[in-house]
């Protein structure tokens, strides 16, 4: 799910960014910094959307470098237990499958994926049901719920499920 | 967040390790309520409430028996035929977990966010060095396709009307991001709402078919109406960064 969160970060700028840009050098620098990054707590950073609020600096002792306490609001990505997500299949093979909601990783082993589905091998390797109507393949929308999740300092990886009501293909691209 | 650090916390795993010394499924279906009342004291919450108790305990049983899965004819699949856990209530608890200064958006709401910072940036941008990071387009990309709203903030107006019942805000974003037909999907899907059951159910009615109204029709028909209508612009007063 998406969320706008406001975060504070000190930023440290050398003094050769000092002058009348300041404030925007210290932005851009803010996002080059922030942008894409990962966090447990609070997920993705997907982007910065305003500054709140940039403090007083304070002179490093030793060196020139000023340090600036800056309050800006972002747009961030987080799973949660719990939650639904419509993500596309990017990989199956006879473990389960792989999906992709946004920045985030989701994997689907076949113990969450519904008994009557079967793997197949082949070109297109796919989980499809007995009578072949239901089909889940590369490219395949589904809608899964997550139950676990683990923080990389660079990637959030799920475990998802879709063996519940309600969950399970929206759109074959194999149909359309 | 996970305490093993390595792996995840699959609640199938004490179930089938267990459910691999001891084959008959009898036990295995023990063991395996037993792994989800652990889990539920540790983790989940588990309500006890007059409707709520009846349907949480009730219907795990029949699916940890393996009656409704089928289990019986899948014994070739390696293990598979062995896990018997009941699935746990596994609950939405957004608001716990995360700080207070905390906005959930609806995915139709974000779409429009990071539409507006992209339109900005390819204007705004003369730091050729700059480069929105890959998780951007991604998060850009994945609430444009789950974006099933014609007009956010109308949306948002709708599903407004569940908080005087108490849905919270998380459960809100969730109903919408879902998209969901039935009142019984919302309540499949968000189990937390079980428990406010019967004062939800009509309202909830009403909010679904005013939300169908706001659906958008077809893909292709959305991507060329967003086409045409361009940047929506901010939504609820949410400034852009001037770089």
């Amino acid at each position: 799910m998406f969320f706008h969160i406001v975060l504070e970060r000190n930023m440290q700028l050398h003094p050769r960014h000092f002058g009348r840009n300041l404030r925007e050098n210290l932005v851009s620098k803010l996002m080059k910094d922030v942008e894409g990054t990962c966090s447990g707590r609070h997920g993705f950073v997907v982007a910065i959307t305003g500054i709140e609020n940039v403090g007083k600096g304070l002179i490093r002792d030793g060196t020139g470098f000023v340090t600036f306490p800056v309050k800006y609001q972002c747009v961030v990505f987080r799973p949660f237990k719990g939650e639904i997500l419509e993500a596309v299949v990017t990989m199956v093979n006879k473990m389960g499958f792989f999906a992709e909601a946004g920045p985030v990783q989701i994997f689907v082993s076949n113990h969450l994926i519904p008994d009557d589905m079967e793997f197949q091998s082949g070109d297109m390797p796919n989980y499809t049901t007995s009578d072949g109507s239901v089909k889940i393949q590369k490219d395949s929308e589904v809608r899964l719920k997550i139950i676990g999740t683990r923080v990389d300092a660079t990637e959030i990886f799920c475990i998802g499920t879709i063996k519940d009501d309600f969950l399970g293909v929206i759109n074959d691209p194999a149909a359309a | 967040m996970e305490k093993g650090g390595k792996g995840f916390s699959l609640p199938t795993k004490t179930a089938r390790k267990s459910s691999l010394k001891s084959t008959t499924t009898k036990q295995a279906s023990l063991k395996g309520k037993d792994d989800s009342s652990a889990k539920s004291k540790r983790a989940m919450k588990v309500q006890f409430d007059v409707e709520g108790s009846l349907g949480k305990f009730e219907t795990p049983l029949p699916k940890g028996d393996s009656s409704k899965w089928g289990k019986g004819d899948k014994t070739a699949k390696g293990g598979k035929g062995s896990v018997s856990k009941p699935p746990p209530p596994l609950e939405l608890k957004i608001e716990q977990e995360l700080p207070e200064n905390v906005k959930c958006m609806m995915d139709c709401e974000a779409a429009d966010i990071l539409q507006g910072i992209q339109d900005q940036m390819t204007i705004l941008s003369k730091d050729p060095e700059f480069k929105l990071p890959p998780s951007f387009d991604r998060g850009l990309l994945y609430a444009k396709r789950v974006d099933h709203y014609t007009n956010p903030p109308s949306v948002r107006q709708v599903l407004q009307t569940l908080k005087k019942y108490g849905v919270s805000d998380g459960e809100i974003c969730v109903i919408a991001n879902v998209c969901p037909e039935l009142v019984d999907e919302v309540f499949a899907l968000v189990p937390s709402l079980k428990n406010k059951r019967s004062k939800l159910s009509e309202p909830l009615k009403d909010v679904l078919v005013e939300l169908a109204k706001l659906k958008k029709s077809t893909s292709l028909e959305s991507q060329m109406k967003s086409a045409e209508a361009g940047n929506p612009g901010n939504v609820g007063g949410l400034g852009v960064v001037d770089l």
